[in-house]
């Protein structure tokens, strides 16, 4: 009787677990073994043991790339994350067309990628662009964004920034989350606003902040190579290029797969270790997530 | 009990697959795969339509991809998947990385048995930008060349006279600054005098204009030779023309508004490109355009832009793809594509026939192409070739857009390309 339970469990996994196998584990496999041979997508791959790594360590676009990468991340999960947190206070109040300005800080976050990245371009166009018009209007510094190796990631983080529909929808279902009688005791003991936020909201909505922050963080690493690529294509002067483009173009430009796929076990790698210095890092700060 | 039923159907399914693919000797389904604007795609369909009215046997699928650089990447990808399209182009600066590994069919065999094409017909120039390793791998379409376009209308405007052939650098500079203007009276230009890319294809004819090579060693390269009293001078009057003379827009002003589409507004007197842009100005240009030789200066020179028909080593119906490449090169195939305006062609019958020639169509002196031929130079042919070109004009556009100084940018762009040359 349960095997046949377990049979039926299996056979109703089955599409999904075969999707995944041959979609993801499949590749993942692959690819892990691609990385320790020199393979150029049409001779046989030969078996190089670490070469491939050894090589990136004196390879400058490696480094560069990934240190555009971390100092991405570091901007764009921390002011998103706030970004997301500030949007989800605000709505959570109930008010007139709240439903309203919720979908309008959804919105962006259902543009496709290159469609997004097409519209920021004209925006951030550093002369015809609405942002740097209405900059000047206002005689503050209009800098030249994507041109400018200094502010070409910041405007990036910017881009970022407007697509946070998805934080804060999780926020606002941890903010629904806390009981109201908590709060509602607080006032009753004299808590002001910036009380209660500190004292109880904060505390009990970190289980959704750490859930939101790491998964941000895993998203980074990957969401730069839709602006990258039709945006800047890494520039200027490599100011743009992160680790997923030059993943693409080491093993599809320059048919150097097995470098391509070291340099992605390697971002893999990076991305664990961040994803757990989080966690242990808000785990000592007392939250946990029950 | 249906699960098995199923199982059984996705067996029979497999076992019909290779049913599919085999195909008799030149007939059967062959893919072709294009890049370009819609203009040069509706030429190459059109090469594709008169191809199947006279080989009814072989049908072509046309696979269209829009920009080149895409191009080469969804190749790479079926290569690697092991299933390109039978027939691709492949610009001669990157056949290499794609020959060197193995992944295009040697065509020798085939040309020496065909009725049709003949080495002799075609400018060598082109034909042998596409040998690898003594094997020819591709049949060229095109012996296009960097050009200067330019807008009579301005030159017109502010009594500049036209380029003429043996003119110089300073001949150049001076036009250039004659027609930067400053429209609207704000103090910054909108109009330029010149449009030009900052990237190594584009100052090479410049660094052999001043009398140095690019490389050197043409067959066998092992670095760039940027770092001559030559090239640097060329690099130095190169990237002037932004910094000092200010004729070509500055970085702000390229993102704002690229130097292609501010020559087809009218905003830009003299862009450089090869003959490709010749279908889109036809189409958006509103004024009177012509194209002229670039200038020179120790000595004349141009660069080869060429792209060839190749035929992935992946291909299951090879013989019915050198049919199709057979026919794109004969001189109906190659006079389909010259009517477009996108090819100067490569096979010298059609280049030196109105065709290509006829002064009514635009631009009315498209001999410019073909006068430049002697003294055009091909790039060296080098696996790795993409990546130096890539790292070089990184430091070059640098350079360009004043962020250091033309010296250092030369000198640079050699450092950091070495490695690639030797295959590190």
């Amino acid at each position: 009787m349960i095997s046949a339970r377990r049979a039926q469990i299996f056979a109703l996994l089955a599409p999904y677990l075969m999707g995944a196998f041959l979609l993801v584990a499949l590749p993942a496999g692959i690819s892990l073994y691609v990385s320790f041979t020199r393979y150029d997508g049409v001779s046989t791959p030969v078996w190089v043991g670490l070469q491939n790594f050894q090589l990136l360590r004196i390879e400058p676009l490696f480094w560069v790339a990934l240190i555009n990468s971390l100092i991405y991340i570091s901007q764009a999960v921390l002011l998103r994350t706030l970004a997301a947190l500030g949007l989800a206070l605000l709505y959570n109040q109930p008010r007139r067309a709240t439903g309203l300005y919720r979908a309008i800080a959804y919105l962006p976050t259902v543009i496709p990628d290159t469609a997004y990245a097409l519209v920021w371009l004209w925006i951030l166009n550093p002369l015809y662009g609405p942002l740097n018009l209405a900059l000047r209007a206002f005689n503050l510094p209009a800098p030249a964004w994507l041109t400018d190796t200094r502010w070409a990631i910041p405007a990036i983080v910017l881009m970022s920034l407007f697509q946070v529909g998805e934080g804060l929808v999780i926020l606002l279902a941890g903010l629904r989350h806390i009981p109201r009688d908590l709060k509602d005791s607080a006032r009753v003991d004299g808590a002001n606003a910036l009380q209660t936020f500190s004292a109880i909201t904060l505390p009990l909505l970190s289980p959704w902040l750490i859930l939101l922050t790491v998964r941000d963080v895993v998203l980074s690493f990957q969401n730069t190579f839709t602006p990258a690529y039709i945006m800047t294509r890494g520039g200027p002067y490599y100011a743009t290029y992160f680790a997923p483009l030059l993943i693409y173009e080491t093993a599809f430009d320059r048919l150097r797969f097995g470098q391509g796929a070291a340099i992605m076990l390697i971002v893999f790698a990076v991305t664990i270790f961040l994803v757990l210095a989080l966690y242990f890092f808000f785990e000592s700060w007392g939250f946990d997530d029950d | 009990m249906k699960n098995s039923i199923i199982f059984l159907f996705l067996i029979a399914l497999l076992a019909l697959l290779p049913a599919c693919q085999s195909a008799p000797a030149s007939g059967g389904k062959i893919s072709f795969m294009v890049f370009g604007e819609p203009a040069e795609l509706a030429a190459y369909q059109r090469l594709v339509d008169t191809f199947q009215q006279e080989h009814p046997e072989i049908q072509v699928e046309v696979i269209q991809v829009p920009g080149q650089s895409d191009y080469r990447k969804r190749m790479a990808a079926d290569i690697a998947a092991g299933s390109p399209a039978d027939v691709v182009l492949v610009n001669y600066r990157r056949q290499a990385a794609f020959a060197s590994a193995g992944a295009l069919t040697p065509l020798d065999d085939y040309l020496a048995k065909s009725t049709t094409l003949k080495e002799a017909d075609f400018y060598p120039q082109s034909f042998a930008a596409f040998k690898w390793d003594g094997k020819q791998v591709c049949i060229p379409q095109n012996i296009s060349s960097l050009v200067i376009y330019y807008n009579k209308a301005l030159f017109d405007q502010a009594g500049v006279a036209y380029p003429a052939p043996g003119w110089t650098w300073a001949d150049f500079l001076s036009a250039a600054q004659a027609l930067t203007k400053d429209l609207n009276g704000d103090g910054t230009n909108e109009q330029f005098g010149a449009g030009i890319d900052p990237e190594l294809i584009r100052i090479a004819p410049f660094v052999w204009q001043a009398g140095s090579d690019l490389v050197d060693d043409d067959a066998n390269p092992t670095t760039l030779m940027l770092d001559t009293s030559e090239a640097l001078d060329a690099g130095k009057f190169f990237m002037e023309l932004q910094t000092a003379h200010h004729v070509v827009p500055n970085a702000e002003q390229e993102a704002a508004e690229a130097s292609e589409s501010r020559f087809l507004n009218g905003r830009t007197a003299m862009y450089f490109n090869s003959r490709r842009v010749v279908p889109t100005i036809r189409e958006a240009a509103k004024f009177d355009w012509d194209v002229a030789a670039l200038p020179q200066e120790k000595t004349a020179a141009t660069i080869l832009h060429a792209d060839g028909y190749c035929l992935p080593s992946a291909s299951k119906n090879k013989d019915a793809a050198w049919v199709f490449i057979e026919f794109a090169n004969s001189a109906e195939g190659q006079t389909i594509l010259a009517q477009t305006g996108r090819t100067v062609p490569s096979l010298i019958s059609i280049a030196e026939s109105p065709v290509f020639l006829d002064p009514s169509n635009k631009p009315a002196h498209s001999q410019v192409f073909l006068d430049v031929i002697p003294t055009m130079r091909v790039l060296p042919l080098h696996p790795a070739w993409a990546d130096i070109e890539d790292t070089a004009t990184q430091e070059i556009t640098r350079g360009f857009y004043g962020e250091t100084d033309p010296y250092d940018a030369m000198l640079r762009a050699v450092q950091r390309t070495r490695d690639y040359f030797t295959g590190k």
